[in-house]
């Protein structure tokens, strides 16, 4: 067996640093009077502190912009006299992608960007309203309320265009290092609700990697 | 004597080396620190990517990774406006880059949609093209900020 034995010299100096490292670690309970991390706010065109494989604000806000302002130039649903009854809302936007994700705030985002970009230019109809405003015209009808100010139509508003869309998604991993990589590809499609034909398309893909994926909820 | 003389050579042999390298994408004294800002125009805002100074040790000069080959706007059938950028990659690695256009009206104003980032690859030696749409069917003038992905 080997003995490793320090110079008396090294021993002495050795003595106060020991001495002082134990004061300051056990020092007992005292305050640690500091700052704990703050809230940041953080831009969510960026990706921020956090980010994986999934899709993130950056990529909602990419997404429904180039959407909004693709839609914005195609003649049919910007360019006719008549402005068209749109319905936008993810009724058929179907999550079939291992992201998760609420899809309302891909179609949310979508409608109220394109609402106040367009001016005008096309109408928006509020499909998920329905109910509420039935609810309103029957006691407008029964005379429980008065009519209101501005008119009285028939019917509620008929669309002529709906979106749908589909999210879905390749999934990959390294086995050695084990990195994941996502590819995501979100289809966005508005269909004529009298023909049945798509009238304009938008596709946005993407494809991610991370070595520690992060927890989406 | 020589001993001078040898310390003056390697000086400025120093000197020299530290000029040709330029200066640095985080000096203060870069040209596009400071020049006014212009539409219709393609601007690099990382100047990792592209930079100029003109009071470096050796006078003017620049360092560049991409070049903006040509650019422009078009009307759509709408009546929106179409913005392109070419962009040429010099180097032997892709690049990720972000780019974000500014519309503004004749006087200058902003009236368009918010500016967002738009995500993009330039491939090694190669063009790749950057396309924007305006929300508003008005006449307008453009800026498009480029900057890589980080």
């Amino acid at each position: 067996m080997t003995r490793f034995t320090l110079p008396a010299g090294a021993a002495r100096a050795l003595v106060p640093v020991a001495a002082a490292a134990l004061l300051a670690g056990c020092a007992g309970n005292q305050v640690e009077n500091v700052a704990g991390t703050p809230t940041v706010y953080e831009d969510p065109e960026t990706t921020g502190r956090v980010g994986g494989v999934g899709i993130e604000s950056q990529d909602v806000v990419a997404m429904t912009d180039e959407m909004m302002r693709d839609m914005l130039r195609n003649r049919m649903l910007a360019g006719r006299d008549v402005p068209p009854r749109v319905i936008i809302d993810n009724a058929y936007l179907d999550n079939e992608s291992s992201s998760v994700i609420n899809t309302n705030q891909l179609t949310d985002r979508l409608r109220i960007e394109l609402n106040r970009a367009a001016n005008g230019r096309m109408v928006f109809v509020s499909r998920e309203s329905a109910d509420m405003v039935q609810q309103e015209r029957d006691a407008k009808r029964d005379g429980v309320v008065d009519s209101g100010t501005i008119r009285e139509t028939a019917a509620q508003a008929g669309a002529d265009y709906r979106l749908r869309g589909r999210i879905t998604s390749l999934d990959a991993v390294d086995r050695d290092s084990q990195t994941q990589s996502r590819y995501t590809q979100v289809t966005f499609e508005m269909v004529d609700l009298e023909l049945g034909t798509i009238v304009w398309s938008g596709l946005y893909e993407m494809r991610k990697a991370a070595q520690d994926n992060v927890l989406y909820r | 004597m020589r001993i001078i003389r040898k310390t003056a050579a390697v000086v400025t042999a120093l000197l020299l080396v530290v000029g040709c390298q330029g200066l640095p994408s985080d000096s203060e004294r870069l040209t596009e620190r400071t020049e006014p800002v212009e539409y219709n125009s393609v601007v690099f805002t990382d100047y990792n990517l592209q930079r100029s100074w003109s009071d470096g040790l050796l006078g003017e000069g620049g360092r560049y990774r991409l070049s903006v080959e040509r650019h422009g706007q078009r009307r759509t059938e709408t009546g929106t406006t179409e913005v392109f950028a070419v962009i040429r990659n010099h180097t032997d690695a892709d690049y990720t880059l972000e780019a974000r256009t500014h519309f503004v009206d004749r006087d200058g104003v902003p009236t368009d949609a918010d500016a967002v980032w738009k995500r993009f690859t330039a491939s090694a030696n190669s063009l790749t093209a950057y396309r924007e749409y305006s929300t508003s069917d008005q006449p307008l003038q453009y800026r498009v900020e480029v900057r890589e992905l980080r």
